[in-house]
Formats: structure tokens, C-alpha cells, sequence
């Protein structure tokens, strides 16, 4: 990996992809960098339009208030719960069903294959959804935030087409070896399959993490995920029906705001670089020795 | 080979916990699985025949909504009380604001997991035709055991108003709040002690109005001394009565392009009226001369309104007095005094925006009227929000707690008058004093004892004023049929009428010269027929 590399004498070019880079990280950290300056400043210096990059008269006031926020910390406990348990659950279910389904010798492949993309344009609709829901008695439990989304479609073909891809030497040897198919998958197959796995994992644990929707109208209150408190503060305060003017009444101050949106969404960012080394990894790396 | 192992474990350990969470929270929630409802039902119904301290206490769900600006909290001062003295044992369903209708409508709609109350509704919108098919008690019907609400209805002399809520079946669907006075908790704010400074008089009248924002202008030339504060329905729907119209996105009536005529007691189409282009000749005006805020077009929210009249930038705005507190707070030059005053008087008397003194409120779901205690229920519910007791524990709290009464007077505790925040803040954050959602009897005098001097004396002085808020205008009662004629002609009424509203007011549109094209427009997209339907279906 970390091979010396001899260095060239730096040309214009260089210099200009460097700089169009750094912009870009910019762009992308520059915003992050401001919501924390705001939730770190004081009312006074935000409505006099004088906080910037950095915090003007520093005070944790915003973040006193979001922790005693009746259950917020219960709330965050339950989105992390959630993201766990329901990426654990994806990633095992989307194995078996990838797996299965990369052997095109099975028959009936090509039908399920169909199936999936079907689903994948069409959907129920939200009230059959909820009625089934409901009907499989997984309303009020956690299983309602988990079970219904443990297989997405579009991260199934991602890691079908994965699947195919490992050269069938491999699983031939592996056989030779005296494995079955379970073992292959276990011992051949997941473990040079692990950067379709971080990516998947990532997709799936940044959709567990954010879903504030199915939380909404399948859970009670004590299992709300902490998504559904940032949409509350953030635009809390839209108002339906009667008294045109609530709305533009009461509102929540920015400093408020941006605490939230820093709590919550940090933990989600900081597990992107931790899973980037898989990311790089090649595809088979170690398996056919040259 | 250990990693792989350990993945597994951690799989199997995520479904054996969530399994068990499963189980404790269906225990928990005796809503779906447990038969405890008809279980405490019939128990109740015995007790009854008991002596009255062996009673258990009644046990019901209830949907509350839920805004982050006063979150709620069960151990509230007047949760505990309400359910301490009406011997009630609530399980509030606590929803944020945002979500409140989504999560109510799939209730309605599916008729599971829905609570034995649902707070804060009526039955505009989807909830008519909800109402219509079935899906939620008519509670007009059970009238013989809402005692404490006819009561306060007649007390507060709203019988016509409550017969304005019936739907097309004759019957009303939901307890609504209610009101003896409407407030006048917002409207025209400006800096009064610019006024001193530049000696000008406080605004009676719109062109009193334009002379003050122009002494402002010319003295502080970089200025746009009005502004608005989300979008410019704000500023219509509080300045447009003046005008004798109400149109755009929160117009009166919901029609957003027709007005009511409240001699006449029929629609006409307001937006192609002549009050209407006098109302943009005003405010274009301003726009011209640069008094009004060129940024009006997209949402100001708070934060940015709070700026431009914190700095300096805007001197005057159409809000609420709620607001002015952050504001003055955070200004820094000196002497800087906000100030709300009084409904100016435009070509057709001095209105503010109209109100309604009826308010969302108690609805039941269909499912509840199963219940076998549901006549003990329903008589429960009027008890705790409309009984004279009941009401007063939701707007002041518990008696020797957070108030006690100096002969009619009301005194609140110090902790609370001496509280930085104000004695209606305070009341509303410590003790669930005060919340839009539980509070459904709404007297105005006793309301005003919770702000300062200087708000209750504005509010007198519109009191007295003539007919300063008007009645929000009838609803039409149009059947399914109707009403999706209705709803496919007002869509694109609406969308001309915005563009052009706002080709008006900025000046890319002449009022002299384009006016007859305008009104062409509106007339090709029928808004004569609309109206039509609108006069129609009035309740004769």
C-alpha cells in the first residue's frame, strides 16, 4: 500500500487539481463549520449578523437546552439501536438472498429477478403498507423500523452483481476443498467481499440512521428515533389548519437549530472515514496469488 | 476468523434484545395487544355502582400534538393535576407538530392503533369527508353529555358560530375550542421612539402610515422600513381587511381568490376587485419609493426578520407581540422601543385579520364509541377541558401553586412574575400552563392578566374599537362532487393570481395598463363561476 514514491517536480497542473480539491472539500465542510459557529454563539451575535466560521460570544445555552429536551437522549439511544440492529439485519439478509441469487443455474432466478425489480418501481402505497404493518402486529415494536426495510432492492442487485463477479475458480477450489455452500459464503466469498459490504452497510446504516418517517407512523413516542426531534425543531413549528398565522408565530432560534442538526448528523459522518480503508481495498485482493 | 464469529454473535445478541424490547413495549402500550380498555371498561362501569373512593381511575389514549417551541412533559404541573382531580389516568401520545396530521390521518383513515381521543383537530379538509364516511363520532349527537361545553357555548353566545361547524349531514364532529373575545395578538409594529425622534404621530390610517415609513426612509436612506416577516401572506391577510378583500394563501375563507361581503352576506371575487387594485396601488407604492422590503418575495423567517429590525435595516413590520421580547433583547443602540399598535383604517374601516372564535379541539374515532364506558368517557372529557374547574387548571395552572385569587384578582406566584422569561412563557414551559392543545376555554380577560400593562391596554383599545376582528366568512357545503370542481378551479385561479400579485406589487406589471389583461385572465379561468359555486352552497 504505502509504497515510496519518487517525486516529480510539480507541474501547473497539479497545483490546479489541488486547488479545485481543496475547494470542493471546502464546499462540503464550509456549511458544517458555520451550523457550529451558530449553535456555539450567542442569540445577541446571530441576530446582529456578526457570527461567521467561528463562534462570537461563546455559550453552550443551545446545547443545555436540546439535553433537557424531554427524551432526546432516549431518542438518540433508540436511532442508534435502530441503526445497528437494522444494519446487522440487512447485511445478513441481503448476504443469503445475494448469494442465492448469483448462481444462475438456479432455477427460477430470472423470475425472482424480476421480482425484485418490479418492486423496486412499485410499491403498495403507504396505507396498504401500514395496514400490513399493522396486521403482522409489528406496530408499537421495533421490528416495524427493522424487519420492513432490512432488504433494499437496489443494494441487492449491487451485491448480486458482486457476487458474480468473484471468478468461479474460487468457489471451485472451495468445494474441492470439501465446503458447502454455506461455508463457501462464510469463509470464501463474505470475506473478499468486503468492500460491497462497507458499502452497502454505509447506504443502509445512513438510511436507518435518518428514517424519521417509518418511526412516525409505526412507533409511540418512547421509540422515537432522534430524526423525528431534529424535523420537529428544525420546522417545528408548520402549523395545519386553523389559524392561518400559528406558524409565523413561535419560532425556534437558530442557534437551537443548529445544535441540533450538529448532534445529530455527527455521528453518522465520523463512521465514513472509519469505514474508508475498506472502500480502497481492492476487489480480490489476496485470493488468486499471482 | 474471530471477526466473522464475533459479527454473528452481535447479530444474534441485536435479535434476541429487540425481541425482548418487542415484548415489554407491548406490554407497555395497552393499546393494541391487551385487553385492558374493555378490562378497566367493565371495571369502571362496576365501580360506579360502588362507593365513589373505590372508584379506579378512568383509563384513555390520547393523541397530543406536540411543538418544539413548548415541549411536552408528563410530569407538567397541570397533567398531574387534571388527572389527580377528575380521577383520569391519560396515556398521552405525544406526536411532534410537523407529523400531527399524517399520524391522525393514518389513524382515521385505517381505523387502527388510533387513540380514544385525538386532540388539536376539526374538521376542515381531509377530516370532512373523513367525518362523512363514518370514521369519527358525530359528536353533536351525544350534546346530553357535553353539559360544561353548551354551557360555555352559551355563555360566550357562539350557538351560530358552532352551527357553522356542522357539516353537510347537519352534524359536528369535534368539541371545539372556544373563545369570548378574539385576541389581537398581532399586527402592525413599528419603533416608537423613532416616532419621538423624528416627532411624528402613531398611524391611524394607511396614509398616515406611508408618511411615517417616508420620514423613516429619508432620514436613514439605506433603510427599507418595512419589512415582513415569512412571506407576504402574512402582511395580506393582516392588511387586506382594511382594504375590505382577503385573498392569497391565507385569505379568509380558504377560497384564496374570492372575498366576502359582510353587508351583502355573499362571496364576490376579490381578486379581480376594485378593492383589490387599490389595496396594490398602496403597496406598490411603497415598493417603488423603496419603503417596503425588496426581499419580501421569498420567506423571511424569524431569525432574519429579527436581524433586519434588531440593526436597523426595517423599522416597522407586520408581526406578532410575541416576537418584539427577542428582538428588543438583542438590538443594541439605545433607547430602541418596538411598539404594536392598533388596526389601521384603510377604505373600508379599521379591520385586522379575521378570526374565528372557535378553535381546533376534542375529536373521537370511530372506534371509541365501542367502548362499553363511552358515555362515561365522553362525559370525563367535557369535564376536564370545559368545566369551569377544568379550564382553569389548563390556563392558570393549580390554585396556591402557580396563582391564587385577591378577591377576582389574580395574583401569580412570585417565582413566576419575577421570571426573566414572562409570566405566560414561564407558566407555558414549567408548568403546561397556557398550551394551545389542552386549553379549549379562552377568555380574554383572564388571558391578559398573564402579559404586561402594555399589552392588555392594546387590547383594549381594539376592543373598543368597531368591529376591528371580523368573523372568519362561511364555508360552503359542497358534497365530494362539488368540492373537486371547486378544488380543480381554485388551483389555477390561485397560481395566476400569485404571479401576477407579485408583477403588481414590484412594478413589473402597471396597474393602469395591465389590469384589463389581468382581469381577462381570472375570467378565462372562471372565477365568476367559482364564485358561483361559492354563493351556491351557502347554508341557507
Amino acid at each position: 500500500m504505502n509504497k515510496q514514491r519518487k517525486y516529480r517536480p510539480l507541474t501547473i497542473g497539479d497545483v490546479l487539481i489541488n486547488a479545485f480539491m481543496v475547494l470542493v472539500v471546502l464546499i462540503c465542510f464550509v456549511p458544517f463549520l458555520y451550523m457550529l459557529a451558530l449553535s456555539l454563539s450567542s442569540p445577541e451575535a446571530i441576530i446582529n449578523n456578526k457570527v461567521s466560521l467561528f463562534p462570537v460570544g461563546l455559550n453552550f445555552e443551545a446545547y443545555h437546552q436540546i439535553f433537557t429536551y424531554p427524551n432526546f437522549f432516549k431518542a438518540y439511544g433508540n436511532t442508534i439501536f435502530y441503526t445497528a440492529g437494522g444494519t446487522l439485519i440487512s447485511l445478513f439478509m441481503s448476504a443469503l438472498f445475494a448469494y442465492a441469487m448469483s448462481k444462475r443455474f438456479l432455477k427460477g432466478h430470472k423470475l425472482v429477478m424480476m421480482l425484485i425489480v418490479f418492486s423496486m418501481f412499485f410499491s403498495g402505497g403507504l396505507i396498504p403498507t401500514y395496514l400490513l404493518i399493522s396486521d403482522l402486529n409489528l406496530t408499537g415494536t421495533p421490528w416495524a423500523m427493522l424487519l420492513p426495510f432490512a432488504l433494499n432492492q437496489f443494494n441487492l442487485i449491487i451485491l448480486i452483481n458482486f457476487f458474480r463477479a468473484i471468478p468461479a475458480e474460487i468457489e471451485e477450489a472451495a468445494i474441492i476443498d470439501g465446503l458447502n455452500y454455506f461455508g463457501i459464503l462464510q469463509r470464501v466469498i463474505l470475506p473478499l467481499s468486503t468492500p460491497a459490504l462497507a458499502t452497502i452497510g454505509l447506504y443502509t446504516a445512513v438510511f436507518f440512521w435518518n428514517d424519521w418517517f417509518n418511526g412516525l407512523i409505526y412507533l409511540n413516542t418512547q421509540q422515537y428515533p432522534v430524526m423525528l426531534f431534529l424535523r420537529n425543531i428544525v420546522n417545528g413549528t408548520a402549523m395545519v389548519g386553523d389559524g392561518a398565522g400559528a406558524a409565523d408565530k413561535s419560532t425556534i432560534a437558530m442557534s437551537i437549530k443548529s445544535a441540533v442538526i450538529i448532534t445529530s448528523t455527527l455521528p453518522i459522518i465520523i463512521l465514513y472515514p472509519l469505514l474508508q480503508r475498506f472502500f480502497v481495498a481492492g476487489l480480490t485482493v489476496g485470493s488468486v496469488k499471482g | 476468523m474471530f471477526k466473522k464469529k464475533s459479527a454473528f454473535l452481535a447479530l444474534s445478541f441485536v435479535m434476541l434484545t429487540s425481541s425482548l424490547v418487542a415484548c415489554s413495549s407491548k406490554n407497555n402500550n395497552g393499546e393494541s395487544a391487551s385487553p385492558s380498555p374493555s378490562a378497566s371498561a367493565s371495571s369502571s362501569s362496576q365501580a360506579s355502582t360502588t362507593p365513589e373512593n373505590a372508584e379506579k381511575p378512568l383509563k384513555f389514549s390520547l393523541f397530543y400534538s406536540d411543538n418544539a417551541t413548548l415541549p411536552f412533559k408528563e410530569d407538567w404541573l397541570v397533567v398531574q393535576e387534571v388527572e389527580k382531580r377528575f380521577n383520569v389516568d391519560i396515556d398521552f401520545e405525544v406526536i411532534p407538530i410537523a407529523d400531527y396530521q399524517t399520524k391522525v390521518s393514518l389513524a382515521l383513515n385505517t381505523g387502527n392503533n388510533a387513540p380514544d381521543v385525538i386532540l388539536y383537530q376539526s374538521t376542515k379538509g381531509e377530516n370532512a369527508s373523513l367525518a362523512l364516511n363514518g370514521a369519527i363520532v358525530p359528536i353533536s349527537d351525544y350534546s346530553d353529555w357535553t353539559p360544561n361545553f353548551n354551557a360555555k357555548v352559551a355563555e360566550f353566545g357562539l350557538e351560530k358560530d358552532l352551527a357553522d361547524l356542522n357539516l353537510k349531514d347537519g352534524k359536528r364532529y369535534y368539541l371545539p375550542s372556544l373563545f369570548d373575545k378574539p385576541f389581537y395578538d398581532g399586527g402592525l409594529i413599528l419603533r416608537q421612539d423613532l416616532l419621538a425622534k423624528y416627532g411624528l404621530q402613531a398611524p391611524k390610517t394607511f396614509d398616515d402610515l406611508y408618511n411615517v415609513l417616508k420620514k423613516f426612509k429619508a432620514e436613514n436612506p439605506d433603510s427599507y422600513p418595512l419589512t415582513i416577516l415569512a412571506g407576504p401572506r402574512v402582511l395580506y391577510r393582516m392588511t387586506m381587511p382594511s382594504f375590505g378583500i382577503s385573498v392569497g394563501k391565507n385569505g379568509a375563507d380558504g377560497s384564496r381568490t374570492l372575498s366576502w361581503d359582510y353587508e351583502k352576506q355573499t362571496y364576490f371575487p376579490g381578486a379581480i376587485s376594485d378593492q383589490y387594485k387599490e389595496y396594490m396601488k398602496f403597496f406598490s407604492k411603497l415598493y417603488a419609493e423603496g419603503l417596503l422590503d425588496p426581499e419580501m418575495a421569498d420567506p423571511i423567517d424569524g431569525d432574519k426578520w429579527s436581524t433586519k429590525l434588531a440593526t436597523g435595516k426595517s423599522f416597522a413590520s407586520y408581526a406578532y407581540y410575541d416576537q418584539i421580547g427577542g428582538v428588543e433583547g438583542a438590538a443594541t443602540e439605545a433607547g430602541f422601543d418596538l411598539q404594536m399598535f392598533p388596526p389601521l383604517e384603510g377604505p373600508a374601516g379599521a379591520h385586522h385579520q379575521q378570526k374565528s372564535r372557535t378553535g381546533a379541539g376534542v375529536m373521537f374515532p370511530k372506534k371509541t364509541a365501542d367502548r362499553a364506558d363511552f358515555e362515561q368517557l365522553v362525559k370525563k372529557i367535557d369535564e376536564i377541558f370545559f368545566s369551569e374547574e377544568g379550564s382553569k387548571i389548563w390556563g392558570l395552572g393549580a390554585e396556591g401553586v402557580t396563582y391564587t385569587m385577591d378577591g377576582d384578582k389574580i395574583k401569580y406566584a412570585d417565582e413566576i412574575v419575577n421570571s426573566p422569561n414572562g409570566i405566560y412563557k414561564t407558566m407555558q414551559l414549567n408548568y403546561g400552563a397556557g398550551s394551545d392543545v389542552t386549553q379549549l376555554v379562552w377568555v380574554n380577560a383572564r388571558e391578559m392578566t398573564k402579559y404586561d400593562e402594555n399589552y392588555s391596554q392594546i387590547n383594549a383599545t381594539v376592543a373598543a374599537m368597531k368591529d376591528p376582528i371580523q368573523a372568519i366568512p362561511p364555508t360552503p357545503m359542497f358534497d365530494d362532487m362539488t368540492a373537486e370542481e371547486a378544488a380543480s378551479l381554485q388551483t389555477p385561479l390561485y397560481d395566476t393570481f400569485e404571479v401576477w400579485a407579485d408583477g403588481f406589487l414590484t412594478g413589473k406589471k402597471s396597474l393602469d395598463k395591465d389590469w384589463d389583461k389581468y382581469v381577462k385572465e381570472m375570467q378565462m379561468l372562471q372565477i365568476d363561476r367559482f364564485t358561483q359555486m361559492y354563493n351556491d352552497n351557502l347554508k341557507k
